[in-house]
């Protein structure tokens, strides 16, 4: 093979990891669909989207960065794992969570792990896609 | 949404060890192996800790 193909064969392999990981993060389960593992994709979707529907209707915290709140950098981050899911609950319904509710606590902890739980999907998929993982 | 302490612990458990079942699995008896590891875990942690917690008091004091 050339160096010209491997190169190109290299740059089309980086290609696939990054749509592969940019479709995980954005909707949970779809990077695995993408890449072939249809039903690791649906159980994953599965199980992602319901802990962030427990937490949307437990009221729970839906985090934004909070001025000389650093902490709530790192919550928010992990809550924006989960993808545009994020995005949708907060601008286009404006639900951010309702401290007064009773499920609170335990709607936040839902939310923030369904958000950590698709990022450590987003890091599957770039080791199917590379090959480290079958 | 019901806000029973123990269901949502469970509820919890269960959906995280299933994910991690399916993550790091992939065989379905290995699967069923950590999924029942990790929830019995997960279950028997949570109540241990709750015991642990139990003879301090709740909230911030009255007054």
């Amino acid at each position: 093979m050339t160096q010209l193909s491997e190169e190109i064969g290299a740059r089309a392999h980086a290609g696939g990891l990054v749509r592969a990981a940019l479709f995980a993060w954005a909707v949970p389960g779809a990077g695995h669909v993408y890449l072939g593992k249809k039903r690791r994709g649906a159980v994953f979707a599965t199980l992602v989207l319901a802990a962030l529907w427990i937490g949307w209707s437990l009221d729970g915290n839906l985090y934004a960065v909070v001025t000389n709140r650093p902490l709530t950098l790192l919550a928010t981050l992990a809550s924006m794992g989960v993808g545009l899911p994020y995005f949708g609950l907060r601008y286009l319904l404006g639900y951010a969570g309702e401290i007064t509710a009773p499920g609170y606590e335990y709607g936040s902890a839902f939310i923030l792990t369904a958000g950590l739980m698709n990022l450590l999907l987003v890091l599957d998929c770039c080791d199917l896609a590379s090959g480290h993982k079958e | 949404m019901p806000v029973d302490h123990v269901l949502l612990m469970t509820v919890y458990a269960l959906i995280v060890s299933t994910f991690f079942a399916f993550l790091w699995r992939a065989t379905p008896p290995d699967r069923v192996r950590l999924f029942l590891q990790l929830f019995v875990g997960l279950m028997a942690g949570g109540i241990l800790l709750a015991w642990l917690m139990y003879p301090f008091p709740a909230g911030p004091p009255v007054g």
